[in-house]
């Protein structure tokens, strides 16, 4: 659905987008993930024809986005950043201005603009002006202005940015019926969302793209060792030593002890789970346990990661290597 | 041709919806009738050899209120949409960028002649009251209404581009007001005394608004004015093209 080969962009003295190249599938929703300023914006800026590439080229839908930028912009549905709307406008009046002049015909517009409405829940606004309308709903009318003409991508930018937990909840869910209809490419820096939503990260910083994979394959990938957790009541000190001679175990911390319970801090491989070792040796001792559990490395752990690595190390070569 | 239609349905809705387009054109109307009034009476006292449509236009208190009108209706245009960022989701849409252009700037040039409109209005208006007849003729008429057409047809395009350039509203106000006042003063050049020579005053009057507004204020259609303006307001709207293309490569 979009293939982007050594795309790059340079501003005044600056390169927002290095030389990047990636593809999104048919059918994917694909997580585009920064720090901020890392160029994500300038990329999908780009990719929906707004900006134009110093250097590079890019295709989406089939259409090279120099070449057939009307044609790639009629297959787009685009939500830009901080989501501009006129707020003058009513709900309903806008998203059928917005459905005509994405070319739908008026009749079709007027099914399309309810279609649209009932999937982002925004039916009983239709009639307000959208100046009036809370954040959450704004977020919403841009959605649905992205999806009104059914396009076969969504580019969203930031979509979640500035709701509530709450509303960020809904529009997860809302992304995730999406991707059943369409290929999404969706930018964020929010990373549970990538983690719940996409099928595939890509992680870029300062223009690079630092890693492209699965959100489990990157945590997978983490060189960090795993830890556990063990709160157990007995002779601490002991356990320390016997647990530390487990195979895959690389350290063991006492960390707090309480009156008469312990805990400890053991970090292991992290390709190996060390847990039913450590209950086994802990209940043979004949000591108690109130807390055995793996801290598993999250999606942040592995964007932090990558991130702070030097850049120019891709994390990918490192695995490979 | 059919996003050109909505976009143009969209602005003309926009202006007449925003209270901008009433309060423009109940001041301007009411500035206008106001100067017909004290044209009359000025008449009245002292003898002219000319017809109250030549004195009305000729007098700078008229074009005063153009100096207003049109940074007022054309700042917005394009400022606003660049300062809420509507213009990402306009230019990502679909559509030509000629065609957003040419749709601001035909809805533009309509609220125009539906804001002077009016001032046609006066002059029957002023026969009906009076019963007498007011000193023109009706060609006088048709080639104002003809000279405030070609007037604004050119005036909105600085509008337009002056708002392409900015996305603060007051400075691209400022701009179309400093630029629609030089070029009205550029007639007065030589009355001023700021050029000397008959080269130099000639070629002037040529962009001279008010030279333009003599001939057709006196029913004298002339060519050159015509294709002035509207070869001109090409320009402009060329280079508006290119300044809202040029985005692409900017910072």
């Amino acid at each position: 659905m979009i293939q982007v080969n050594h795309l790059t962009k340079r501003y005044a003295g600056r390169t927002a987008v290095d030389s990047i190249s990636f593809d999104v599938e048919k059918g994917e929703i694909v997580g585009f993930l920064g720090p901020n300023g890392a160029g994500k914006s300038t990329t999908l800026r780009i990719l929906t024809c707004f900006l134009s590439a110093s250097e590079g080229t890019a295709s989406v839908a089939g259409y090279d986005i120099y070449e057939d930028s009307i044609k790639v912009r009629q297959h787009v549905g685009y939500m830009p950043e901080n989501v501009p709307l006129y707020p003058d406008m009513r709900v309903k009046e806008y998203l059928q201005f917005r459905g005509r002049i994405k070319g739908l015909r008026y009749r079709d517009s007027l099914r399309a603009v309810n279609e649209a409405m009932d999937i982002c829940s925004l039916s009983e606004v239709d009639h307000k002006i959208i100046a009036t309308l809370s954040k959450g709903y704004k977020q919403r009318v841009g959605l649905a202005d992205a999806l009104v003409n059914k396009p076969d991508l969504l580019i969203l930018d930031e979509p979640t940015n500035g709701l509530d937990p709450n509303q960020i909840r809904q529009s997860r869910e809302l992304i995730k019926r999406l991707g059943e209809r369409h290929t999404i490419l969706i930018s964020t820096h929010i990373l549970s969302e990538v983690e719940m939503t996409c099928g595939r990260v890509v992680i870029i910083d300062q223009g690079r793209i630092r890693a492209c994979d699965t959100p489990q394959n990157l945590i997978r990938r983490l060189r960090r060792p795993g830890e556990i957790m063990l709160e157990m009541q007995g002779d601490g000190d002991k356990a320390a030593e016997k647990i530390g001679k487990l195979e895959g175990v690389k350290s063991v911390k006492k960390t707090e002890t309480g009156n008469r319970w312990v805990t400890l801090s053991i970090h292991t491989d992290p390709n190996i789970d060390a847990r039913e070792d450590i209950f086994g040796l802990v209940t043979e001792a004949g000591w108690k346990i109130r807390e055995l559990a793996s801290r598993a490395a999250s999606l942040e752990d592995a964007f932090v990661d990558i991130v702070q690595r030097p850049s120019g190390a891709k994390i990918k070569e490192e695995a490979d290597a | 041709m059919r996003a050109f239609f909505i976009l143009f349905t969209k602005e003309l809705r926009s202006f007449f919806l925003s209270p901008l387009a009433w309060i423009v054109m109940a001041l301007f109307t009411f500035l206008n009738g106001w100067l017909f009034a004290g044209m009359i009476n000025a008449m009245r006292l002292r003898v002219s050899s000319r017809s109250l449509v030549y004195n009305l236009f000729d007098s700078g208190w008229f074009w005063m209120g153009f100096f207003i009108l049109f940074p007022l209706i054309t700042m917005r245009l394009f400022a606003e949409e660049r300062k809420m960022g509507t213009i990402e989701g306009l230019l990502t849409a679909p559509v030509r960028t000629a065609e957003v252009i040419l749709a601001k700037y035909f809805a533009t040039v309509v609220v125009y002649l539906v804001i002077v409109m009016p001032l046609f209005f006066f002059f029957p208006l002023f026969q009906w009251i009076t019963g007498e007849q007011a000193a023109f003729q009706a060609g006088a008429l048709w080639g104002t209404a003809l000279g405030l057409l070609l007037v604004g047809i050119f005036h909105v395009a600085i509008g337009t581009l002056a708002s392409a350039l900015t996305a603060n509203q007051l400075i691209a106000a400022m701009l179309t007001f400093v630029f629609v006042m030089l070029h009205y003063f550029l007639g007065f050049m030589e009355r001023f005394g700021l050029v000397s020579g008959s080269t130099w005053g000639e070629g002037l009057s040529y962009f001279s608004t008010i030279e333009h507004m003599h001939s057709l204020t006196e029913g004298l259609i002339d060519s050159r004015p015509i294709v002035y303006y509207i070869s001109f307001a090409a320009v402009l709207l060329t280079i508006t093209h290119h300044v809202l293309e040029s985005r692409k490569w900017r910072t």
